[in-house]
């Protein structure tokens, strides 16, 4: 199994009424690829600001980071972010005014990688895939249901064929079934299409069901499972 | 899918909100129709207008100038050696401006009346009123018989005129005088036809004028040489022209109207015949003068030469185009000499022309309050709905979407309900438009006519004024309203320019914002 995520030494702070915030210490990980990591901790540990950051959707202050080898410095974030990664929010973050098969096709349009011609019937499939039908998929954002609208969330993560899908606490809103429904989903990415999934949670359910726990502390990695 | 796809599903799918923006857009595109209509048609009207006027310019003596120059004077020699020594046209400048690209023809002119003696005039039919021979009676008792002038001479340097190049008057038998006849001083004329058939003249007959009134000559004058014969010279006729001009017999002035007003009694002629005639008699009547009236004499006057004969009291220059003119004035100002100008009677157009510029002035006003009006309103509008879409724009960020995508969806949107609010305007817009300068623009005439209830003016119709008579009536009769393509761009590019500017600031609240700082914020 070889490295797809490498930090080398993470440190972010800031400045907050004078003072300097130290949020994560000198944080170093490897993460191997096709794993299901879960980064547990109580709040202000900085599992948030990590994710953000590993998601590319942040910078540190100092450290590397390297995807597959390459610096993600060198390779720009907003590149990173197009081609390497997907990402699936607590509150699920789907355009609204846009249907369930039009949010994945947003994802489709903006990669650079290679898809299928035929973006629809991809997204059908990943739709379905995650459990959405596709009478459901023609309907607006507002008319699915929370566990429906993660699915959708999951689904449009997959859509740019990434190797990385990030989750900030993806069961936080919803109920102890779909919860059960989603992480089972997110085993079957890494089981059957190789996909490395790193989840932020405060659920001990969801934890156990990961390959791998990481525990932090006031901006260190303490332990890990 | 695209951002434009994007942008296309967001205003049909919030449906109200977009229909909401589309209602502010129509109204604000009503004002700007408005603006740019009632400005536009009054700019319009001006257009046509100068376009039916002559395109003529004059060279001319700027006697305002003159008197404002004297008015500084306090000396009074120098007062009086200004009041004699008037500036004259310069020929030189006058022909060179002649050779103007823009230049059709023109008329380098002296005109004057003179008196029919073989042949009379052309009857105007207010003769009751005026008759050729008028008596008076002197201190003695006797009744003395006197002649008004009846004919009127129009000279030019070259072998045209203005009148015979837009065709007012046409040769309708012989030719005009040509440039052989000017250089020779040659006496010869072009009559019209109804002065030739009147007097039953055809081109080879000869007819006699005189520069004076005959009956005043007495032997005082015959002592110097200033005989009847000596002030009367014979023309030979070497063109017959019709003419379209005529007097209008049921203008107010008709009445008292002189035959020499009457274009069928003006008779064409080479400026240099006038010139010599006029000269001549000059140096004879100078003679009389200062023997008659040696007090009088003024030794300090440079004598007389055939040159001051030659200059022009008028230099009219026909311009290919109306639109041309303002273009030729600039062109040529600088080449002119002090206390001279050349006139394109702008300020009687620019006088009845007031009213639509005074519309046109708060009509472009009202754009541009509307216009700041505007984008202030859609920019708060788009900066508050910006707030209400943070999350879309940091998912879209988190996607890898490029900000300048973000703000061209934003950009789109906004055109999009312009474009509806705006087109909807049109049709709406020229209706206000229209009433509204038309109202504005009847109350504006009504309250001229009141102001000049005041006044009784009289006016002569000088035949040496080419500029052609506009009054406001045929300028406002100009006026109208329409949904013309020009209309119709420039109120898509103020939509445009509108939504341009109102996305320029929430565009640097997108360009600022970091997908984390959204997403965090919204989760």
């Amino acid at each position: 199994m070889s490295t797809i995520l490498k930090l080398e030494n993470i440190s972010y702070g800031y400045i907050d009424g004078g003072f300097k915030r130290d949020i994560l210490k000198e944080l170093s990980y490897d993460f191997q690829e096709g794993k299901f990591y879960t980064i547990l901790g109580p709040s202000g540990s900085g599992k948030t600001t990590l994710l953000s950051i590993i998601a590319g959707l942040d910078k540190q202050n100092s450290g590397k980071i390297y995807y597959k080898g390459e610096d993600l410095d060198k390779l720009g974030l907003h590149k990173y972010r197009r081609n390497a990664m997907g990402i699936v929010f607590q509150s699920f973050n789907l355009i609204n005014y846009l249907t369930a098969l039009e949010n994945i096709l947003v994802a489709m349009n903006e990669t650079d990688n290679e898809l299928p011609k035929n973006h629809k019937e991809l997204a059908y499939g990943l739709l379905n895939m995650v459990g959405i039908v596709e009478s459901k998929a023609d309907r607006q954002i507002n008319k699915l249901s929370g566990g429906e609208q993660q699915r959708v969330a999951i689904a449009r993560s997959m859509a740019s064929n990434v190797d990385l899908i990030f989750a900030d606490e993806p069961t936080g809103n919803l109920d102890s079934k779909t919860e059960l429904e989603v992480v089972k989903l997110f085993q079957n990415l890494t089981e059957k299409y190789g996909k490395t999934i790193i989840v932020v949670t405060h659920s001990e359910e969801v934890s156990k069901l990961s390959d791998s726990r990481l525990f932090l502390k006031d901006g260190k990695l303490i332990d890990i499972e | 899918m695209n951002f434009l796809n994007r942008a296309y599903k967001n205003v049909t799918r919030r449906f109200t909100k977009s229909i909401l923006l589309a209602v502010t857009f129509f109204l604000i595109g009503n004002l700007v129709i408005l603006g740019l209509g009632v400005s536009q048609a009054a700019e319009n009207a001006k257009l046509l207008t100068r376009q039916k006027m002559r395109a003529v310019v004059t060279y001319e003596i700027d006697y305002q100038e003159y008197y404002n120059y004297i008015n500084t004077l306090t000396d009074q020699d120098e007062i009086n050696d200004a009041y004699n020594n008037y500036p004259r046209l310069n020929k030189d400048i006058a022909l060179e401006i002649s050779k103007d690209e823009d230049v059709k023809t023109f008329n380098y002119m002296t005109t004057n009346v003179v008196y029919s003696q073989n042949f009379t005039n052309v009857p105007l039919g207010n003769e009751e009123m005026n008759n050729m021979y008028n008596t008076y009676t002197d201190e003695l008792g006797n009744v003395i018989e006197y002649q008004s002038p009846n004919i009127y001479i129009f000279t030019n340097i070259i072998p045209n005129m203005i009148e015979f190049e837009e065709g007012t008057n046409q040769i309708v038998e012989g030719r005009f005088y040509n440039q052989q006849e000017i250089d020779s001083y040659a006496n010869v004329v072009l009559v019209s036809k109804e002065l030739a058939e009147v007097n039953n003249l055809r081109v080879g007959d000869s007819i006699t004028l005189s520069t004076q009134d005959l009956s005043s000559i007495d032997s005082n004058y015959e002592n110097f040489g200033i005989t009847k014969e000596f002030l009367t010279n014979e023309f030979e006729i070497v063109g017959i022209y019709n003419t379209n001009n005529d007097i209008d017999p049921n203008s107010q002035n008709f009445k008292y109207a002189q035959p020499y007003e009457s274009p069928k009694n003006y008779i064409y002629m080479p400026l240099t015949t006038l010139g010599s005639i006029q000269y001549e008699q000059s140096i004879k009547m100078e003679e009389y003068y200062n023997s008659m009236y040696p007090s009088y004499g003024d030794t300090s006057v440079e004598p007389q030469t055939i040159d001051n004969y030659l200059i022009p009291h008028t230099v009219v220059l026909l311009i290919d185009d109306p639109l041309n003119v303002d273009d030729f004035v600039a062109r040529n100002a600088n080449r002119l000499e002090q206390y001279t100008r050349l006139n394109a009677n702008n300020e009687t157009f620019k006088s009845i022309s007031k009213p639509l510029d005074t519309l046109s002035f708060f009509a472009n006003v009202i754009v541009w309050i509307v216009g700041i009006n505007a984008i202030v309103i859609i920019t708060l509008v788009t900066a508050l709905t910006l707030k209400t879409r943070e999350s879309e724009i940091g998912v879209l960020l988190s996607l890898g979407v490029s900000k300048v995508k973000i703000v061209a969806q934003l950009f789109v949107e906004l055109l999009i309900v312009a474009l509806l609010g705006f087109t909807l305007a049109i049709g709406s817009g020229s209706l206000i438009a229209g009433s509204v300068g038309d109202k504005v623009l009847q109350f504006q005439q009504s309250q001229e006519e009141s102001d000049d209830d005041d006044y009784f003016s009289y006016s002569y119709n000088d035949p040496t004024d080419y500029f052609s008579e506009v009054s406001q009536e045929d300028l406002f009769s100009e006026y109208r309203v329409s949904v013309n393509p020009i209309l119709i761009a420039e109120i898509y590019i103020f939509g445009l320019g509108v939504v341009f500017i109102a996305i320029l600031i929430p565009s640097v609240m997108i360009m600022r914002l970091s997908p984390k700082q959204i997403l965090l914020s919204t989760n």
